[in-house]
């Protein structure tokens, strides 16, 4: 295996470094980490380009050694993620990675307090909502702060086993591999939209469903209009 | 400046073909792959992987950057006497000092391997480096922050997590001092800088061979950690729960496959609901001390057979100490 000499390393770091600061210099960055991460990716970005620059200037200046010592044949791998952005360009996950994670309901933080879930949008008949924020209210003990308010919720469509779709967004702490799916099912989904297609869905609140699927009590919305909306810059919440 | 054994350089291009060459083959099949086939790789399963691998290359850059550039600093700025002026002279006593100076180090694991390779290099005792290794991505304080927001009204979650994993860093440290041996490490070589280079130049080289040689090695597992994710699905997780032995062996081979940043890694425990608090400790220790990522740049860092050695002991270890204070504590 040749392995990478000086100059090919100066030029790995700087196709690294450009691809972190491509990412991270348009919203492409939400589709992988946090949106605090910006400022460390930017700066991480201008590290890297700037080492793999002054590599490449002082070399032509002639001020490197005499003699060449190869870099670890390791170091090749980092035009891989430089590869997988540019060719791959994968999207934020989306439905096929919510089916997967079937797993436990979220745990809801402690009861939330009494303060309701606040009034309706400015200049509309409902309230616009979190799936998270949602989620936690829909299991809050009873009269529910939801009953007889329209509320409204943004996310994809995934499949449900027992009708209907999810409306679904991952909830995301760091980056994309510590995402948790959220989902509120609408049982009344209709056929004319896809998984991984983008909804607005305003409906009122439905006590928790209980489906033999999934075996536990999930969040309902019934729905009263669905239509489908461009996916937001901010695909995770 | 080390005692240690350092790999013999071998002689450069030996097969011909200029490594410049091949990058510029590489860069152009890449340029035509994104014009010529935008959908050769829509599968969803193709895509769901390459987001988990560009995310945890992503997130973990930073960190990387930042340990490569404080390892740069202490080979080429800090003198090597401060090292041993600051530590305690017997090893069995800096071990704990070095271990709780782990708090001062705010990032996850990836920026830890690279300034615990640096001080091994510096002529810290082996047994010290890695206690601290072991323990700054656990105990510093963004991390334990990130563990109290995540169980509210738990506190003793977080003051689990700092007992158990200084615990298995003092315990992995003392371990080394009676049977670790520097024949397992084969350190990556110091930078090689010309002769009456500058300060700024030689610093500059250092940080550019550990940010290749740990970047390489990152990648390989940002890549591993987004297979096993992609290919072991959540929902089997649910039953194994109950069962009290079973749900701990599952979360420590869950941390170790999914190589969580250590600063995310509290709120997917949390979302863990159906495991005991206890199995959740487990996970959260495993997790900074052992998994695919940190595995990978250990054995960049301080060579395989270190890696294939330490990492197995400090599972076996993160477990058995992680389980002890969670009966006591939780």
């Amino acid at each position: 295996m040749t392995r990478p000499d000086r100059t090919t390393q100066h030029l790995l770091l700087l196709l690294l470094g450009v691809a972190v600061l491509l990412v991270a210099g348009t919203d492409r960055y939400l589709d992988y980490v946090q949106a605090g991460f910006r400022p460390l990716l930017l700066g991480a970005g201008v590290v890297v380009t700037g080492l793999g620059l002054t590599g490449l200037l002082r070399d032509r200046a002639g001020r490197a050694g005499g003699h060449e010592h190869p870099g670890p044949a390791v170091g090749w791998l980092l035009a891989a993620p430089v590869a997988v952005v540019l060719v791959v360009a994968p999207p934020a996950l989306g439905a096929w990675s919510a089916g997967r994670q079937a797993a436990a309901p979220l745990e809801v933080p402690a009861a939330p307090s009494s303060v309701g879930i606040g009034p309706d949008d400015a200049g509309a008949d409902h309230r616009t909502m979190t799936l998270f924020v949602y989620h936690v209210w829909s299991q809050a003990p009873e009269p529910s702060a939801l009953e007889g308010r329209r509320v409204r919720l943004v996310g994809f469509v995934s499949a449900r086993a027992a009708g209907g779709w999810y409306v679904t967004r991952f909830d995301i702490n760091c980056c994309a591999a510590d995402a948790t799916a959220i989902r509120v099912a609408v049982p009344g989904g209709g056929e004319e939209f896809a998984p991984d297609e983008w909804v607005e869905v305003i409906g009122t609140s439905t006590p928790p469903l209980v489906d033999p699927a999934v075996g536990y009590p999930e969040p309902a919305i019934d729905a009263e209009s669905v239509r489908a909306v461009p996916a937001p810059a901010e695909p995770y919440e | 400046m080390t005692q240690l054994r350092l790999p013999v350089d071998e002689p450069a291009g030996r097969s011909g073909l200029r490594s410049t060459d091949l990058l510029a083959a590489v860069v152009a099949l890449l340029v035509v792959l994104h014009f010529a086939a935008p959908g050769l790789f829509d599968a969803p399963v193709v895509l769901a992987w390459s987001t988990v691998f560009v995310a945890v290359c992503l997130q973990a850059l930073p960190f990387l950057v930042l340990g490569v550039a404080l390892s740069a600093a202490i080979s080429t700025l800090v003198p090597a006497s401060f090292f041993t002026r600051a530590l305690p002279r017997r090893p069995a006593l800096a071990v704990p000092v070095a271990g709780v100076a782990g708090v001062v180090l705010p990032g996850c694991e990836c920026a830890s391997v690279p300034v615990a390779g640096s001080l091994v290099r510096r002529g810290v005792p082996p047994a010290a480096a890695l206690a601290f290794l072991l323990a700054a991505p656990a105990i510093n304080p963004v991390v334990l922050v990130a563990t109290a927001v995540a169980f509210p009204g738990q506190p003793e979650m977080v003051a689990a997590r700092f007992a158990a994993s200084l615990g298995v860093a003092l315990v992995m440290g003392w371990l080394w001092t009676l049977v670790g041996r520097t024949e397992w490490f084969r350190l990556a070589r110091p930078a090689p800088s010309a002769p009456g280079a500058g300060r700024a130049a030689v610093f500059r080289d250092a940080m550019q061979h550990d940010l290749v040689h740990a970047g390489g090695f990152l990648v390989v597992g940002g890549a591993a950690a987004a297979t096993l994710g992609v290919l072991v699905p959540r929902s089997w997780l649910e039953q194994v729960a109950a069962q009290p032995v079973l749900a701990v062996l599952v979360l420590a081979a869950l941390a170790v496959v999914l190589a969580i940043c250590s600063e995310a890694d509290a709120f997917v425990a949390a979302s863990l609901t159906s495991f005991s608090l206890t199995a959740r400790l487990v996970f959260l220790v495993v997790g900074p001390a052992v998994d695919v990522k940190l595995i990978a740049l250990q054995a960049g860092t301080f060579g395989r057979g270190f890696a294939l050695r330490f990492a197995p002991a400090t599972l076996v270890v993160a477990v058995g100490v992680a389980v002890l204070v969670g009966e006591v504590l939780l």
